[in-house]
């Protein structure tokens, strides 16, 4: 039957967040399409013989595995290999990607090896008259073009944290697994360190941002921030006076004289909103300010606002997201 | 070693809100009248460039595909940082063709220049933000790949490149020749360029090519079966939203817009 | 010799031969001093040519102003005064030496009768004395009171200062024994010498023991005079000759800006080598006397940087002494380390207090030039800022606003609609692309309108006066955009402009007529004190509030106006003003200046919060302003202070008093 695969990825093992979010992009449209939703699952390590039963929880009938020692973490070309090999056997009219660190290297090149039409960075998918309709942002956020494809097959790469998990749908599921001859020789790159850094990771490319400001009234406050981010998936950065008190390090300064970001969402803390911060978030696709001051001038900014002391406002609102993104 | 970095100029993505428009008979930004700057992540993908050539001795050129009239600007500041030689590919649609027509033409212009051991893009420009050039260029011209690259390390052997990933970096080593997109990073601030190099400029090469010129891979028409159906800018309500009510009602009330807005 | 006539007889006790040998190390010893000073002019000769020898009137005119009647010196009052014995002191006694010269080699018999008396005896001596007491309170200043601004350790400051107290107490000493020993009818006149001469007697001194301790000491106090004069050009001593031409030769109008530079004839771009520096800069490392005063106010260094311009100039002497010729470019970022090149505000608080007018800023300015074009290597905030100065026209990354939304809602004419108006409001970046100055500008446009001003903006077609490239030393980049501005106003036959920015009006007034740009520019502080004087603007609405000024630099010490925005404060019924402690010519610097705006300002304390402290100690409830860049430095003060004290520009004070608006 004409499919949409699925590509899922476990490279230690355990499945990854964002294939399931790949699925509910293929349940969004199989219907439409009358398309059947097949998931290939690559990746090496012991929890790859459990990883096909989440999909199978979460309505996914029919697993391809393919397990091979080269699929770890970061090796592309591996799993390009791999993809190409699943897909020019299965032939799928559609194939999903996530465009994460691995996705935005492979998506576009297994198009051209299968002659595929290619969306990169979608944030939304849906079908209508045969054809598939993604949406993605352009120009820096500030605009959504709606693309429709019509051409087969087709690779869409999905932004991760997009879609929404999908609700748990068990159904019976096979699982066959799908054996590629890959040799190391065979890979033009090679993975030969991979290095884990805490530090202000990429405060720049975060897609969330917390951000707080004089009113956190020292440094202790920002280790709640640092759970909020971390629950959101995003970064914690601050604007001038926590850096300059010492409350920070330098490098998570935000604004005219920091760090410019664009994030797709900037919760602001504490902060006052005074210009030369928000210079440096304003290309955020969503503010939301939080500070116990109804006249501060981050409202006038800020998309949603809740004056309210952040000490009340910060521990439930992690404790809620935890429990809706059921962490 | 031979390197080209292919550049673009984007309309200034600091451009105040209010002159952002989108011309509906091309879906793209409207272009005219506003400043144009080179793509940001191009200037990172020059520098990482540059540093090759201070390196080593790398010979670095840099290519762009736009109408002529406009990339004097981006290519003045290439060749005044440091870069060898210009080439131009003048193509009046340049600013509407997708990434994927780009890249077949910027192929077709990197085989005509002959040798390049490297081929450095942005990881993703600045506008259309595919982040598909880099991959695809890969494949049309037979190289290795790996993108959102901070640094590259060349010794003997193979080159090592720094992969900036959500938490942290992998060292990838890569057979050349490869293609190379670059995300921004404190190693890679893009220099200033020596006013000596800013008149020098003046007498470096730039060769201007037109589009018949090249001779682009037959992989079929890459734009064909995908259509732009509209590009619109959201309705901006200028007003905060208050959320009211005790902290756990505010609370809710603000986890449900993130989810609404697909931010959690 | 006719005991009638008073005079008296040179060379007394002092065999003919001796006179020989005195003239032989004398003019051993002026060979000595005039190789030395050879050395030096050598040296000067590398710089590039400068004209500073014309007009000749208005430097006679502070010659006369600073060195005959110490007017920068007295700054510090107590150093002031007793400077002025020495100088005074020894000046007299100068040409009290020239006098027995021509009595003595040219013949000419001046030395006698009432001109002895009055002149080569009482007068000497009392300012003989006047000397040996300055001399007294310097070593009291400089070892017991140990005077902050002064370096300690150096042997030669010590060394010096007892040299000329050992000459003026052997001169005194030897006049004395002479007069003990010629038993001079006309001694009285000489009370000091007289007096010892009393003290000679009453110890019971000898005839022979006042000819032999008279002989001795005349040639000791020979010899330390043939000692300092060799010495002069070897030490800080050669102040007393290069300070009085140093004071003619000093920087007119416009005193803190460098050169123009002319890119087509340049070899190397800014300074680090010697020989890019001019002559005048060369001569000035000369001149220092290390007196301290210019670190003593300057900004960076009173809030814990490292930059002192007093190191600035003395470590390129040093290396100028060292290296004694051109030298490879060594001199920025080397001898003179980037991180004090880079902590100058510009405010010429430095040059302001130099009593021998040292020019530090444009030496620093040079050596930035060559970091910032030859090495293009700048800090990173201030390279951001020139990339947006390259990209879009203005440094202020990430403002993300259109340069007329200041604007927006309000009925002012524009050039590029096609309207026409006698005067051009220059907006410029700061105020244009920060929003606090918005209702400054508004303010302003109110009330020229109301003091019946037709006034244009340029709206998008301003760009960057270029002043923030210039001040990190990207001239290159200034002249780019200058040229650009100077065609646009002259396409629009611009010919008035005001401005409410005191560095687009110091680069209007003093730099782009340079370039071909001639226009008449007013600041707004001038432009609305001759409003208000005229009548023409009548503040009506009292604003109950102690207000304090503060004086920009770029108005206040680049350009010489304290006055006209202290006008306009006074002008506003209900204003009682007060002066913040470091005001006018003394005022201390908002710390943006320079490029510095686009700087960390993480060592030692922030200079806009000490600023704002100070203006907080005045007592004032609002500090006016008159500069974009101020205001943001202080409103950033008054926040991270938390003080009720607020900043206002004099327009938003005059604005509120003519409308009532709040």
């Amino acid at each position: 039957m004409p499919d949409i695969l699925v590509v899922a990825t476990a490279p230690d093992g355990k499945l990854s967040r964002s294939s399931l979010e790949l699925v509910a992009g293929a349940h969004a449209i199989s219907g439409p399409l009358g398309l059947g939703v097949t998931a290939l699952l690559l990746g090496t390590g012991p929890g790859l013989a459990d990883a096909p039963q989440v999909l199978h929880h979460h309505g996914v009938a029919r697993v391809l595995r393919v397990d091979h020692p080269l699929l770890t973490a970061g090796e592309s070309d591996a799993y390009l290999r791999a993809i190409e090999k699943a897909a020019r056997a299965e032939r799928p009219e559609i194939v999903l990607v996530s465009a994460d660190t691995m996705g935005r290297d492979i998506a576009a090149r297994l198009a051209w090896r299968l002659g595929a039409a290619l969306v990169t960075e979608c944030f939304e998918l849906a079908a209508g008259d045969g054809a598939v309709v993604a949406r993605r942002q352009v120009y820096g956020g500030r605009a959504v073009a709606t693309m429709a494809v019509t051409r087969r097959p087709a690779v869409f790469s999905i932004k991760p944290r997009s879609l929404d998990v999908p609700a748990p749908a068990p159904v019976p599921g096979t699982v066959e697994d799908l054996a590629v001859e890959m040799d190391p020789g065979d890979l033009p790159t090679r993975v030969r360190q991979v290095l884990r850094e805490q530090s202000d990771v990429g405060l720049e490319d975060a897609q969330v941002v917390v951000g707080g400001g004089r009113g956190m009234g020292g440094p202790d406050g920002f280790a709640q921030l640092g759970e909020l981010a971390s629950v959101l998936g995003g970064a914690v950065g601050a604007s001038r006076p926590p850096a300059d008190s010492g409350w920070v390090p330098l490098s998570w300064q935000v604004g005219q004289t920091g760090k410019t970001i664009r994030p797709a969402l900037y919760v602001a803390v504490g902060i006052s909103g005074a210009t030369q911060h928000v210079a440096g978030v304003s290309g955020s696709r969503v503010i939301v300010a939080i500070n116990r001051d109804p006249e501060a001038p981050i409202f006038s900014v800020a998309h949603l606002g809740i004056v309210a002391d952040y000490r009340e406002i910060v521990p439930p609102l992690i404790a809620k997201i935890k429990e809706l993104k059921g962490l | 070693m031979d390197v080209v970095v292919c550049l673009k100029q984007v309309v200034d993505p600091e451009l105040p809100v209010r002159d952002f428009a989108v011309d509906p008979g091309t879906q793209r930004q409207v272009r005219e009248g506003r400043p144009l700057v080179i793509s940001t992540y191009d200037e990172n993908a020059l520098e990482v460039a540059l540093q090759l050539k201070d390196a080593s001795g790398a010979k670095v050129k840099v290519l762009t595909l736009g109408p002529q009239a406009a990339v004097g600007d981006a290519i003045r500041l290439a060749l005044a940082m440091g870069a060898d030689e210009a080439i131009v590919v003048d193509d009046p649609r340049a600013p509407e063709l997708s990434g994927a027509e780009k890249a077949r033409m910027l192929a077709a212009a990197i085989r005509r220049i002959g040798h390049a051991d490297l081929v450095l893009t942005g990881c993703e420009s600045a506008d259309w933000v595919e982040r598909v050039v880099a991959p695809l260029l890969a494949e049309d011209l037979d190289a290795a790949c790996v993108t959102f690259v901070s640094r590259v390390e060349s010794g003997d052997g193979a080159p090592v490149v720094r992969r900036l990933v959500e938490d942290g970096c992998h060292l990838v080593e890569v057979r050349l020749p490869a293609v190379l997109s670059v995300t921004s990073d404190e190693s890679n601030r893009p220099r200033l360029p020596k006013v000596k190099d800013i008149m020098a400029a003046k007498r470096k090469p730039v060769h201007t090519w037109s589009p018949a010129d090249l001779t682009c891979s037959s992989a079929g028409d890459p734009g064909a079966g995908v259509e732009v159906r509209g590009v619109v800018v959201p309705e901006r309500t200028s007003r905060c939203e208050f959320l009211s009510g005790d902290p756990a009602e505010q609370v809710a009330a603000l986890a449900q817009r993130l989810r609404d807005q697909k931010l959690l | 010799m006719d005991p009638l006539v008073p005079t008296r007889e040179i060379y007394w006790n002092i065999p003919l031969i001796g006179v020989v040998v005195m003239y032989l190390l004398a003019a051993a010893s002026v060979g000595v001093f005039g190789h030395g000073v050879y050395q030096h002019f050598r040296m000067w000769r590398l710089g590039q040519p400068v004209d500073r020898l014309t007009p000749v009137w208005p430097r006679l005119r502070s010659v006369l102003l600073h060195v005959a009647a110490h007017g920068r010196l007295l700054a510090d009052r107590t150093s002031g005064i007793y400077h002025l014995a020495l100088f005074w002191g020894f000046a007299f006694l100068l040409v009290g030496t020239m006098v027995v010269f021509v009595q003595a080699d040219l013949r000419l018999p001046i030395m006698r009768g009432a001109f002895y008396l009055y002149f080569q005896s009482l007068a000497l001596d009392l300012m003989g004395a006047a000397a040996t007491a300055g001399v007294a309170a310097a070593l009291v200043m400089r070892y017991i009171f140990k005077s902050p601004r002064l370096r300690r350790g150096i042997l030669s400051d010590g060394v010096i200062l007892w040299l000329l107290g050992a000459i003026l107490v052997t001169g005194f000493l030897v006049e004395g024994l002479r007069i003990a020993g010629t038993r001079d009818p006309w001694g009285p006149w000489s009370p000091v010498g007289y007096q010892i001469s009393v003290l000679a007697g009453m110890v019971g001194m000898s005839p022979s023991t006042v000819r032999d301790s008279h002989a001795i000491l005349w040639w000791v106090h020979f010899a330390l005079s043939m000692v300092f004069i060799a010495y002069i050009p070897r030490s800080k001593l050669f102040h007393l000759l290069l300070a009085p031409v140093n004071v003619y030769l000093r920087p007119l109008a416009d005193a803190g800006s460098p050169r123009l530079v002319d890119f087509e004839k340049v070899e190397r771009f800014g300074a680090s080598a010697f020989s890019d520096l001019t002559w005048k800069d060369l001569f000035d490392l000369d001149v220092c006397t290390e007196c301290g005063r210019c670190t003593a106010l300057c900004p960076a260094n009173t809030t814990g940087k490292l930059l002192s311009p007093m190191h600035v100039v003395l470590d390129l002497r040093d290396e100028m002494k060292r290296t004694g010729r051109a030298s490879a470019p060594t001199l920025a970022g080397g001898v003179v380390q980037a991180e004090a090149l880079w902590g100058c505000t510009t405010c010429l608080a430095c040059m302001e207090a130099c009593p021998v007018f040292i020019e530090h800023v444009p030496k620093i300015v040079e050596m930035r030039r060559y970091l910032a074009m030859e090495e293009a290597v700048v800090p990173d905030l201030m390279g951001e800022a020139l990339r947006s100065l390259e990209a879009r026209g203005h440094p202020f990354r990430g403002a993300g606003i259109a340069r007329t939304a200041w604007a927006e809602g309000l009925e002012v004419k524009s050039l590029p609609s096609g309207d026409a108006a006698e005067w051009l409001l220059w907006v410029g970046c700061a105020a244009a692309m920060n929003e606090r100055n918005h209702s400054t500008l508004r303010a302003l446009v109110r009330v020229l309108h109301a003091g019946g001003v037709d006034l244009a903006i340029l709206g998008d077609e301003e760009t960057c006066t270029g002043d923030p490239a210039r001040a990190m030393g990207n001239e290159y980049l200034f002249q780019t955009l200058a040229r650009q501005n100077i065609e646009t106003l002259d396409r629009y036959r611009v010919k008035k402009i005001v401005t409410a920015c005191p560095h687009c009006y110091n680069t209007f007034k003093h730099t782009y007529p340079q370039m071909g740009g001639r226009y008449e520019v007013w600041h707004h502080s001038q432009l609305l004190a001759h409003l208000v004087e005229a009548g023409r603007i009548a503040p009506a609405a009292p604003t109950d509030s102690i207000v304090a000024f503060h004086d920009p630099c770029y108005l206040g010490r680049h350009n010489g106006e304290y006055a006209a925005p202290r006008g306009v404060l006074r002008a506003i019924p209900g204003v009682r003003t007060v002066e913040i402690s470091h005001c006018r010519e003394n005022g201390f610097c908002c710390g943006a200046g320079g490029g510095l705006y686009w700087s960390e300002d993480r060592t030692g304390q922030r200079i806009n919060h000490v600023r704002t402290d100070q203006a907080v100690a005045s007592g004032a409830q609002i500090v006016a302003t008159a500069c974009p860049f101020c205001m943001l430095m202080i409103e950033d003060g008054v926040a991270a202070r938390e003080t009720p004290v607020r900043p206002l520009d004099i327009a938003e004070l005059l604005d509120r008093s003519i409308t009532g608006s709040r």
